[in-house]
C-alpha cells in the first residue's frame, strides 16, 4: 500500500532534473562552449518552456538530456541528469578522458566497455521513460518505411512484456467465460445466428478449427456441454503460438532484469561501494549465462521463424498504434497506418511523431520546436494536442522553443536560456508581468504587440549587440557586453541563479535571494 | 501506388523500348556503306555483268524500297527467326543458332557476377560504411579503389599469373584453369552426341548449352567438376569489376544517411545501434546502391566480351568478336541485338527492386 508520505515524496521528486550539465563540441576551430553549467528541474505533470536565440543551447540540452550528442565532436563534459530518479552520467568521467593540449587538439580517449554499457542502458530509457518529437517531422521520419511500422517499432521494442500479457489474457479463457459464453450462446434463436456467434468467438479466441465442434454441442444442448465446450477450447489452447508468446515474454524479462543490474551496478560504481560492485557483477554475469543457456536454442529457431513468432506480437502492436493515432486526432487512422511519410503533411506527420513518442507512455515527452516547421493552424492544433495530454495523462513535457507567445499559451513554468546559460526561471505568468533579468526583458519589449501602440516611423526595440561566439564567450556573465546594466562583477565572476521570492530565478548581479544572500539555488 | 501496378507499367513500358531498340539496330546496320553487304552478293567470276548482279542484289535485300518499309521488312524476319548467316573461324552457320549456343555460356558468368558481387558487396558496404574512417574503412577503400581503376583485361591477366595452373611453372596457387570452357581431355571416345555441335569447333553442350549443367544431367562428374573450376577465373574477374563500385556507393549512401534526421528519431527511440544501421540506414542508402547496380551492368556486359577473349570462353562476347574480324554484319547484329534485351531487361528488374525499396517511386 502506497502511504500518504510515499505519494508526497513521489510528487516532489522531479522526473528530469538537470544540474551543471556541460557540453562541448571539439571542432577544428576551436571548443565550443555550448552549454556552460545548466541546471533545472521538470516536476511531474508540469509543461517547463525553454526559450532562448537560435543558437543559444536550447537543442543541444535537450539532446544531452536524451544522450543523442553526435560524438565526435561533441561530448558532455560534466553535469547530473536524474531521469525518474537515476542519474545517467554516472559514469561518464568512466567513458572517456578528455585530453585537451589546445584549443584545436583535443583527444577523446574512449572507454568502449563502458560505452557499451552506457548505449545498452540508454537505448532502454530513450523511448521508454524519455521521447522526443523534432522541428521537422517530414525529416524526422524514416522516408522508406510505413508510419505503421515505425510507431509499431517504438512499441514493439518497449512493451513487449505488455503485449504478450494482453495476448495471453485474450487467449486463455476462464471457465466463468465459457460458461457465460455457453449460456449466450443457447439463447441465440436462429441456426444462422448460432453460426455466426459462435464464428466470431471462435476467430477471436483461435479457436477456429473447433468451430463445427462446439455448435453440435450447443444444439445438443445437454448438461455436459459445458463441460465438453471447456475440454475443447483447452484442447485447442495448448497451441505452440501461446508457448512462443510466453519465451518471448521470458525472454525481454530478462533483459530487462540485465537492464536493472547494469543500473544499480553504475550507480554502486559511481559511490566506490566494492562490495556491491561485486556482488552486481557476479549477478550480471551469472543472468547473461542464464540468457544464453535458456534462449540459445530460442534465438536460433527465433531465426528462421522470427516472423511468425512476431506476428501476434504485431498484430497486437498494430491494434496500440491505431489507438495512439486516434489519441492524437488523426483522420482516417486506418489510412494513415499505411502510409508513407511523403503521403502525408507535416501537421499529420507531427501528429504520428506525437503517437510515437508516446507508444510506451513515458515520464517526460522532450518537444524541440514541434511547430516551428509548420503553418499557424496546424501550429494550434498541435499544441491543443499536446496540452490535453499533459492534462490527461500527466505527462511531463519540456517544450523548447523561441516563441514567446506559445509559450505564454503552453507551459506552466519557463526557463530563458542565454549563449549556454539559463538566466531566469520563473512560473510562465511571473515572467510576463515581471521579468528581472536585462536579457528577459529585452526578448519581451522585441514582441510586437498590437495593445501597444508603437509610432509607425519607430522601429520596435531589440537588444543591441549579437549572440557571442561560443568558441570564446565574454568572461563572466555572458551577456554582459549587451547588458545595458553592466557592472564591473559582470565581467569578472559568473552570476549564480538566485531565488528572489515566488520560485523566480535569476542569475544576474542586480539581483539577490528572498534572505539577502547570494547563495545559489539549487 | 501499389507495386503490382507499378510493375504492370513498366513492363508495358517495355513495348516502346523495344521498338526503339529494333530502330538502333536497323540504322546501324543502315548506316553501314551498302557496297559492304553487296560485296558478299558478287561473284567476280560470274558472266553476269557487276552492275546487274548488284542490281539483282538490291532487289533481293529490299534496298530498292523506301527506309521505312525496310524496317518493317527487318522487323519481321526479325520475328519469323531469321536473322541472318555467318561466316567465321568461330562459327559458322545462321546467328539465331550461334546466339542459342553461346549465350547461355555468357548469362552464366554474368549472373554468378551479379550474384557474388551482391553477396559480398552488401555485408562489406554496411560494415565499412557504418564505421568511416576506422583501420577495415580505410582497407576496404584502398582495395576497392585499386580495383576500380584496373582495366577488367589486366586484372584477368593477374588472375591467370597468380591463380592459373600452368601459366607460371611450379605456381604454388595455381588450381584454376586459365582458357577453355572444360578439360577437353576428359571428353570420352567416341563423342557422345550430347557434346556435339555441327556449326562450330568449340564442344557445346546440349540441352543447356551449360557444360557444368548437361555434365551433370547425364552423370559425367569429372566434366562437371572440370567446368566448375573453369569458370572460376572469369567469375571472379567480372565480379572485383563490379564490386567495388557496389561497395563505394553503398559505404557513401550509408554516411550520408547516417547524417539524416529520422536516424536521431530512430535512436530518440530507443532502437539498438545494429538495428539501426540494418533496419533503418542500409534500407535508404540501397535506394542508389541499385541505381548503380544497373549502370554497372551495362559495364560488367562490356566486360564479358572482353573477359571471353582473354579467358578463350565461348560466349557471346567471342561471337560478336569473331563476327567483326570476319566482317559478318548479321552476327554483329544479333550480337548487340541480344545484348541490348539483355540490359532492357536487366533494368526493368533494377527499376522494380528500386520501387520496391523506395515507395516514393511508385507515382
Amino acid at each position: 500500500m502506497i502511504t500518504e508520505e510515499q505519494t508526497k515524496k513521489e510528487e516532489i521528486q522531479p522526473v528530469v532534473k538537470v544540474s551543471n550539465l556541460v557540453t562541448q563540441f571539439f571542432t577544428y576551430k576551436g571548443i565550443v562552449k555550448a552549454l556552460d553549467g545548466v541546471s533545472f528541474e521538470i516536476r511531474p505533470g508540469e509543461i517547463l518552456g525553454l526559450v532562448g536565440e537560435s543558437g543559444c543551447g536550447k537543442s543541444v540540452t535537450a539532446t544531452s538530456i536524451m544522450d543523442l550528442i553526435p560524438d565526435p565532436p561533441g561530448r558532455i563534459i560534466s553535469g547530473e541528469i536524474y531521469i525518474d530518479g537515476f542519474n545517467t552520467l554516472a559514469d561518464l568521467n568512466r567513458q572517456a578522458k578528455i585530453i585537451i593540449k589546445s584549443e584545436t587538439n583535443v583527444k577523446v580517449k574512449r572507454n568502449k566497455r563502458y560505452i557499451k554499457r552506457h548505449n545498452f542502458i540508454m537505448s532502454h530509457i530513450r523511448g521508454n521513460k524519455i521521447s522526443m518529437i523534432f522541428q521537422e517531422p517530414s525529416l524526422s521520419m524514416n522516408p522508406v518505411m510505413r508510419i505503421g511500422d515505425q510507431i509499431m517499432e517504438a512499441i514493439l521494442l518497449h512493451s513487449k512484456i505488455e503485449i504478450a500479457d494482453s495476448i495471453i489474457r485474450r487467449e486463455t479463457m476462464t471457465d466463468e467465460d465459457i460458461r457465460k459464453f455457453y449460456e449466450d450462446a443457447v439463447k441465440t434463436k436462429t441456426h444462422l445466428d448460432l453460426r455466426g456467434f459462435v464464428h466470431k468467438w471462435s476467430q477471436d479466441y483461435g479457436v477456429a478449427e473447433a468451430e463445427d465442434g462446439i455448435i453440435e454441442i450447443i444444439e445438443r444442448n445437454d448438461q455436459n456441454a459445458i463441460q465438453e465446450l471447456k475440454n475443447i477450447v483447452a484442447e485447442q489452447k495448448t497451441n505452440i503460438k501461446l508457448k512462443y508468446i510466453q519465451l518471448e515474454r521470458e525472454y525481454e524479462r530478462y533483459n530487462n532484469l540485465l537492464f536493472d543490474l547494469n543500473l544499480q551496478l553504475m550507480e554502486a560504481e559511481s559511490k566506490n561501494d566494492s562490495l556491491k560492485i561485486n556482488e552486481l557483477r557476479e549477478q550480471i554475469k551469472r543472468t547473461q549465462a542464464y540468457i544464453r543457456s535458456k534462449f540459445s536454442g530460442y534465438r536460433l529457431i527465433k531465426r528462421f521463424i522470427g516472423k511468425r513468432i512476431e506476428e501476434p506480437f504485431r498484430r497486437e502492436a498494430r491494434r496500440r498504434a491505431l489507438e495512439l493515432l486516434k489519441l492524437v486526432n488523426i483522420a482516417g487512422p486506418d489510412r494513415v497506418i499505411n502510409s508513407y511519410p511523403h503521403e502525408l503533411s507535416g501537421g499529420m506527420l507531427q501528429r504520428s511523431m506525437i503517437a510515437m513518442a508516446l507508444s510506451s507512455n513515458p515520464k517526460i515527452l522532450i518537444a524541440d520546436e514541434p511547430t516551428t516547421a509548420l503553418d499557424v493552424t496546424t501550429q494550434a492544433q498541435i499544441l491543443d494536442i499536446m496540452k490535453d495530454l499533459n492534462r490527461v495523462t500527466k505527462t511531463s513535457i519540456l517544450f523548447i522553443t523561441h516563441d514567446l507567445a506559445v509559450i505564454a499559451e503552453m507551459c506552466h513554468r519557463v526557463a530563458v536560456m542565454y549563449a549556454g546559460n539559463i538566466v531566469e526561471e520563473a512560473p510562465v505568468k511571473e515572467i510576463f508581468k515581471n521579468p528581472k533579468h536585462p536579457y528577459t526583458v529585452g526578448l519581451l519589449k522585441a514582441i510586437p504587440r498590437p495593445d501597444v501602440k508603437v509610432n509607425k516611423f519607430e522601429k520596435l526595440e531589440s537588444i543591441k549587440g549579437s549572440v557571442p561566439n561560443l568558441i570564446n564567450p565574454p568572461s563572466g556573465c555572458r551577456f554582459n557586453p549587451r547588458c545595458p546594466f553592466k557592472m564591473d562583477i559582470c565581467e569578472r565572476e559568473k552570476p549564480k541563479l538566485v531565488d528572489i521570492g515566488g520560485g523566480h530565478k535569476v542569475a544576474c548581479f542586480l539581483f539577490e535571494n528572498a534572505d539577502g544572500s547570494r547563495k545559489e539555488v539549487e | 501506388m501499389e507495386l503490382r501496378y507499378f510493375i504492370i507499367r513498366r513492363i508495358l513500358l517495355l513495348i516502346p523500348t523495344l521498338i526503339g531498340l529494333t530502330l538502333l539496330t536497323f540504322i546501324l546496320v543502315r548506316a553501314l556503306p551498302t557496297s559492304l553487304l553487296l560485296s558478299q552478293y558478287v561473284n567476280p567470276h560470274s558472266t553476269l555483268p557487276r552492275s546487274v548482279q548488284i542490281a539483282h542484289a538490291k532487289a533481293l535485300l529490299g534496298l530498292n524500297y523506301p527506309v521505312p518499309v525496310q524496317y518493317f521488312f527487318y522487323l519481321s524476319a526479325l520475328f519469323h527467326g531469321e536473322w541472318g548467316f555467318m561466316v567465321s573461324n568461330f562459327y559458322t552457320g545462321p546467328v539465331l543458332t550461334g546466339i542459342e549456343e553461346f549465350f547461355p555460356n555468357t548469362l552464366q558468368l554474368t549472373i554468378f557476377a551479379v550474384i557474388l558481387s551482391i553477396i559480398i558487396s552488401i555485408p562489406l558496404g554496411t560494415y565499412i560504411g557504418s564505421r568511416p574512417n576506422s583501420v577495415a574503412d580505410h582497407a576496404g577503400r584502398i582495395f576497392s579503389l585499386a580495383v576500380y581503376a584496373m582495366p577488367a583485361f589486366v586484372l584477368a591477366l593477374v588472375l591467370q599469373i597468380v591463380l592459373g595452373r600452368g601459366a607460371i611453372t611450379g605456381n604454388p596457387l595455381g588450381v584454376f584453369p586459365i582458357s577453355g570452357t572444360f578439360n577437353y581431355a576428359l571428353v570420352p571416345f567416341p563423342v557422345p552426341s550430347w557434346l556435339t555441335s555441327p556449326n562450330t569447333s568449340a564442344l557445346v553442350s546440349h540441352p543447356t548449352h551449360l557444360i557444368i549443367f548437361d555434365a551433370l544431367i547425364h552423370h559425367n562428374y569429372a566434366i562437371a567438376y572440370s567446368g566448375l573450376l573453369h569458370i572460376v577465373l572469369p567469375v571472379i574477374t567480372l565480379t572485383l569489376g563490379i564490386l567495388a563500385g557496389i561497395v563505394r556507393f553503398l559505404r557513401a549512401g550509408m554516411m550520408d544517411n547516417m547524417r539524416q534526421e529520422y536516424v536521431k528519431t530512430a535512436r530518440a527511440k530507443g532502437v539498438p545501434e545494429n538495428v539501426i544501421i540494418k533496419r533503418h540506414i542500409r534500407k535508404n542508402a540501397l535506394i542508389p546502391t541499385v541505381t548503380v547496380l544497373g549502370l554497372l551492368f551495362a559495364s560488367l556486359l562490356g566486360g564479358v566480351v572482353l573477359i571471353e577473349d582473354v579467358f578463350d570462353y565461348p560466349g557471346m562476347g567471342l561471337l560478336g568478336i569473331n563476327a567483326i574480324t570476319s566482317y559478318s554484319i548479321y552476327g554483329v547484329m544479333g550480337v548487340t541485338l541480344v545484348f541490348g534485351l539483355v540490359l532492357v531487361f536487366a533494368n526493368l528488374i533494377v527499376d522494380v527492386v528500386y520501387a520496391f525499396l523506395d515507395p516514393r517511386i511508385r507515382y
